[in-house]
C-alpha cells in the first residue's frame, strides 16, 4: 500500500512547480500526493502515516515542468496557473497540481471543461485574483512625498502587485512611484521612463514614505471634498457603497481617511 | 447672480463638482490606449472604478461644470438662470492642474465635464475646447476625457472638441419633444439631436465609412457614397412605425449635419474613440416605460449611441410643471429600464417584445426578462445542450457569462443540471425554462400562474438600498392573486408602498 505523501514547498510559482515535478515523478499515485505551501507558520495539520517532504525548488525541475504545459497544454493554461499562484488561497498549489493532472490528460481542451471541479477551481482562484488586482487599478492611492515621488502601500489578499505594475508603468511612465503590499513587505519600484523591479522592502525606508510633501495635503482636501460634494443626498445608499467598495481597501484610501 | 471674487479653488470644486453630481454617466469605458511614453496616462476599455460615493455609485472621472452659470431655464436643474445659487467658473488651467495633480494620485481615470451655459452655447463650448486642448496638448495627458456638447454650438467647435475629447454626450434630458418643450424651454429636440448625428457622422467618417447619403468630405477621398450601410439606413425597427411621438429621432437624417469642417490635430487619437452616450430623466414627465425604452432603441439603432443612461427624478425645484414626488426618486423603476436596457444591447431583444402600447410598463415586481418569458411559455422548455447562444440567453436565470460558459462546456461534454449549477446558472429561476438532455429537473407544470408564483418566491437580487423588503412583505397578500393579470392595476397599486422602502 503507498502511503500518502506531502510535498511542502516555498510560498511561489517556482515552489508549487518544483513539488508538481517531485510529486509526479514519485510513482505514488496522485490520488495519495498532495502539495502544500510553507508560509509563515501554517503548517497544516500533522497527520499520521504520512511522509513530508520538503520540497527543494529546481531551476531544471521548474523548466521541464512549464515545457510540458505549453506542449502538452497550452500557453494559455500557463497563464491560468500563473495567475492562479498569486492566489490567498491555502489549496492553491494543490490545486494547480490537480489542474495539471487533468490537463496533461486532455490537453488544449481544458480550458473548455467548465464542468470539472478542478478546473472551475483554478478558474475560481484566477477570477478572484484578477478581480481583485482589477479594483486595486482604481482603489490604490498615492501620495506625493519630498522629491515628488509617489508612494502607494496597499494591503491585497492575493499576490497582486506583479499585476498591477505594467498598468501602472504604463501610465505614470514620467514618475518615480513606489507601491508597497505591507502585508508581503514586498514593493514595486519604478523610476521615471525606466523598467519597473520587484523588490523586498527591506531595501525601502518605510520611515521616509511618511514625509508627504507640502502641497499633498491641499489635493487630499479638494479629493475628500469632491468626495463629498459628488455624492447625492437622495440616493444616499451606504450598503451599496459597501458592497461596491468593501471596508478592508479603505484603510489606505485618502477620502477615507 | 450671486458672483464670489476671488473664490479659491477648493470652493469652486465644491460647487461646480455639487452642480455636476445630477449627470449619471461617469463611466470611464469604451477606449484602450496605452500611455504615449512620455506626458502622463492611458486608457483601459472595460473603464475603472476609483472609489464609491455614500450613494453607491461609482467615481471614475473628475466630474465637474465648467461653470454653473446659465442662461437658459430648464425646470428640473439647479444652475437654470431663475434659481439663486452660487456661481463659479473655472478656469481652463485650474481644470488641467486638478486633473493632472488628481489623476497623478490615481483618483480617477480622467475628466468628465460639463457645463452651464455661460454668454452663449458657442462661448461656452470654446471655453471646453480651450480646456481640452490645453491638458492634451500643453499638458500631455492621455488619459480619458468625457465631454459635453452644448446644444446649439457651432458645429465647428463641436467637431474639434471630438478630436480631443474620448466621449461626448449631448443629454436628450426627456424622452420625447412634447416633455422638452414644457421643462427646458431653451433647448430643441433639433438642437439636441443635430451635435449628436454629426458625433455619429464623425465617428464613422474617422473609420473610413463615410456615411450613407452623405457627401464625402473631401474630394481626394473620393468615396462611393452609399456603398457603407451605415446603423442609419438598417431596415425599420418597431419604433419607427408604432410611436409617433419619437420620430425625430427615428427619422434623423445625417443632411442636415456636418462633419470635415476642419483638420484633426496634430496628435490623433480619433474622433471620440470611445462614441457618444447621452441620458434622460425618469419620471418628472408622464411618458411610459414602453415610450422610454423604444427612444432608447431608436438612439442605439439610429444614432450608434455606446450608452443611454437614465436619471431617477429627483425634486430640486418648485415648479407647476414639475410632479411632487414625496417618496423619492423612482429608483426601482430606474433599475428596471436598466436592466430592460441591458437586454436591447447584449440579449438581442427588441423593445416592442418587451413592452407594448396595452404592457406600457415593466412589472416592478420581476425583472424584464422573467416578465418576457412567463409572457413566452410557448417558446419553452430549451434544450441547453442544444440551443444556440441567444435563445440561452432568454432564459430566466442564465446571464451572458453563464451562456458564454454553457456554449464552451457543451463542446466537450453533454451537460447535467449539476453542471448548469457550477456554471452559475440560477437553477431555481432556470429551472421551469429548460431541459437537460431531454428532461425537467422537476416535473412542473408550464402554467403562467404557477411559474409566477414560484418565480417571485425566488428573492431577486436587487442592487442594495433598493431592496423591495416591503414588496415581498406585502406579496403574502396576494398568495393566491392572478398576477400576470395584475399586472397593470398591481404595479399602481403598489408602487407607492415599494417606493417609500427606497431612498428618500
Ligand atoms: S442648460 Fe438647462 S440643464 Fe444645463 S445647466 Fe443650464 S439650466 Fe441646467
Amino acid at each position: 500500500m503507498s502511503e500518502k505523501k506531502v510535498y511542502q514547498c516555498e510560498d511561489s510559482l517556482e515552489g508549487i512547480l518544483t513539488a508538481v515535478y517531485d510529486a509526479w515523478s514519485s510513482r505514488n499515485g496522485h490520488g495519495n500526493n498532495e502539495i502544500r505551501i510553507l508560509s509563515g507558520d501554517y503548517q497544516g495539520n500533522m497527520e499520521l502515516f504520512t511522509e513530508y517532504i520538503i520540497v527543494k525548488n529546481s531551476e531544471e525541475k521548474i523548466s521541464k515542468v512549464i515545457k510540458a504545459v505549453y506542449e502538452k497544454i497550452s500557453s494559455e493554461a500557463y497563464e491560468l496557473i500563473c495567475s492562479a499562484a498569486c492566489s490567498c488561497e491555502q489549496s492553491r498549489g494543490d490545486d494547480i497540481y490537480r489542474f495539471l493532472i487533468v490537463g496533461f490528460s486532455v490537453g488544449r481542451e481544458i480550458v473548455d471543461q467548465l464542468h470539472n471541479k478542478y478546473v472551475m477551481r483554478i478558474f475560481e482562484l484566477t477570477r478572484n485574483v484578477s478581480n481583485e488586482a482589477h479594483h486595486l487599478k482604481g482603489f490604490l492611492r498615492f501620495q506625493e512625498i519630498e522629491e515628488g515621488i509617489l508612494v502607494a502601500k496597499i494591503a491585497p489578499k492575493n499576490d497582486v502587485i506583479r499585476i498591477l505594475a505594467p498598468h501602472f508603468s504604463d501610465r505614470l511612465c514620467q514618475e518615480n512611484f513606489i507601491i508597497y503590499d505591507e502585508n508581503r513587505n514586498t514593493a514595486i519600484v519604478h523610476g521615471e521612463s525606466k523598467a519597473w523591479f520587484y523588490t523586498d522592502s527591506s531595501m525601502l525606508d518605510v520611515d521616509r514614505i511618511k514625509n508627504i510633501s507640502e502641497r499633498e495635503e491641499s489635493i487630499d482636501i479638494m479629493w475628500k471634498a469632491f468626495f463629498q460634494t459628488i455624492s447625492i443626498k437622495e440616493r444616499e445608499n451606504k450598503n451599496l457603497q459597501r458592497n461596491n467598495l468593501p471596508i478592508r481597501f479603505r484603510s489606505n484610501m485618502t477620502e477615507f481617511e | 447672480m450671486v458672483i464670489q471674487e476671488n473664490m479659491t479653488v477648493q470652493k469652486k470644486l465644491e460647487i461646480l463638482s455639487d452642480a455636476a453630481k445630477y449627470d449619471v454617466a461617469c463611466t470611464s469605458s469604451g477606449v484602450d490606449r496605452k500611455g504615449s511614453g512620455s506626458g502622463i496616462g492611458n486608457s483601459v476599455a472595460c473603464g475603472i472604478c476609483h472609489t464609491f460615493s455614500a450613494d453607491g455609485r461609482c467615481i471614475s472621472l473628475l466630474k465637474i461644470l465648467l461653470t454653473n452659470e446659465c442662461i437658459f431655464d430648464c425646470k428640473y436643474c439647479m444652475n437654470r438662470a431663475s434659481n439663486d445659487v452660487l456661481r463659479a467658473t473655472f478656469s481652463p488651467e485650474e481644470i488641467c492642474n486638478l486633473t493632472i495633480e488628481f489623476y497623478r494620485r490615481n483618483y480617477i481615470e480622467g475628466l468628465f465635464l460639463s457645463a452651464g451655459v455661460l454668454k452663449s452655447p458657442d462661448y461656452t463650448m470654446e471655453q471646453m475646447l480651450k480646456t481640452l486642448r490645453m491638458l492634451r496638448e500643453e499638458y500631455h495627458f492621455n488619459g480619458y476625457i468625457h465631454c459635453k456638447a452644448v446644444p446649439g454650438a457651432d458645429p465647428v467647435i463641436v467637431e474639434m472638441t471630438g478630436w480631443y475629447a474620448d466621449r461626448m454626450s449631448v443629454n436628450l434630458e426627456l424622452p420625447t419633444a412634447d416633455s422638452l418643450k414644457m421643462l427646458a424651454p431653451n433647448k430643441t429636440r433639433k438642437n439636441i439631436l443635430k451635435p449628436m448625428k454629426q458625433i455619429q457622422i464623425g465617428r464613422l467618417e474617422n473609420k473610413g465609412m463615410p456615411v450613407f447619403n452623405r457627401i464625402p468630405f473631401s474630394e481626394e477621398d473620393g468615396y462611393d457614397t452609399g456603398r457603407y450601410l451605415t446603423t442609419a439606413a438598417k431596415a425599420q425597427t418597431t419604433s419607427d412605425i408604432v410611436l409617433p411621438d419619437i420620430s425625430d429621432i427615428v427619422t434623423a437624417d445625417p443632411s442636415g449635419s456636418s462633419f470635415g469642417l476642419i483638420k484633426p490635430p496634430s496628435v490623433n487619437r480619433g474622433f471620440v474613440p470611445a462614441g457618444q452616450s447621452t441620458q434622460m430623466i425618469i419620471g418628472a414627465t408622464p411618458e411610459s416605460d414602453y415610450q422610454i425604452i423604444s427612444v432608447a432603441e431608436a438612439l442605439y439603432q439610429k444614432f450608434d449611441l455606446k450608452r443611454v443612461f437614465y436619471s431617477a427624478y429627483i425634486s430640486i425645484n418648485d415648479d407647476s410643471n414639475l410632479p411632487a414626488l414625496t417618496q423619492g426618486p423612482p429608483l426601482l423603476r430606474e433599475h428596471r429600464l436598466y436592466q430592460a436596457d441591458w437586454l436591447l444591447r447584449f440579449y438581442g431583444f427588441q423593445a416592442s417584445e418587451l413592452l407594448s402600447e396595452n404592457r406600457p410598463n415593466f412589472n416592478t415586481l420581476m425583472d424584464p426578462k422573467c416578465n418576457w418569458a412567463l409572457g413566452h411559455l410557448e417558446q419553452f422548455p430549451v434544450e441547453v445542450n442544444k440551443a444556440d447562444y441567444y435563445t440561452l440567453l432568454r432564459i430566466p436565470g442564465v446571464g451572458v457569462k453563464s451562456a458564454q460558459r454553457i456554449v464552451r462546456a457543451r463542446k466537450s461534454a453533454n451537460l447535467t443540471f449539476e453542471d448548469l449549477k457550477k456554471i452559475g446558472v440560477v437553477l431555481k429561476r432556470a429551472l421551469y425554462f429548460i431541459t437537460c438532455n431531454g428532461r425537467m429537473m422537476y416535473p412542473v407544470k408550464i402554467e403562467e400562474n404557477y411559474i409566477t408564483s414560484m418565480l417571485l418566491q425566488v428573492k431577486e437580487k436587487l442592487p442594495l438600498g433598493i431592496e423591495a423588503a416591503s414588496a415581498y412583505k406585502q406579496l403574502s397578500l396576494f398568495d393566491n392573486a392572478d398576477f400576470t393579470s395584475a399586472n397593470a392595476d398591481f404595479r399602481s397599486l403598489s408602487q407607492d408602498n415599494f417606493l417609500s422602502g427606497l431612498g428618500g
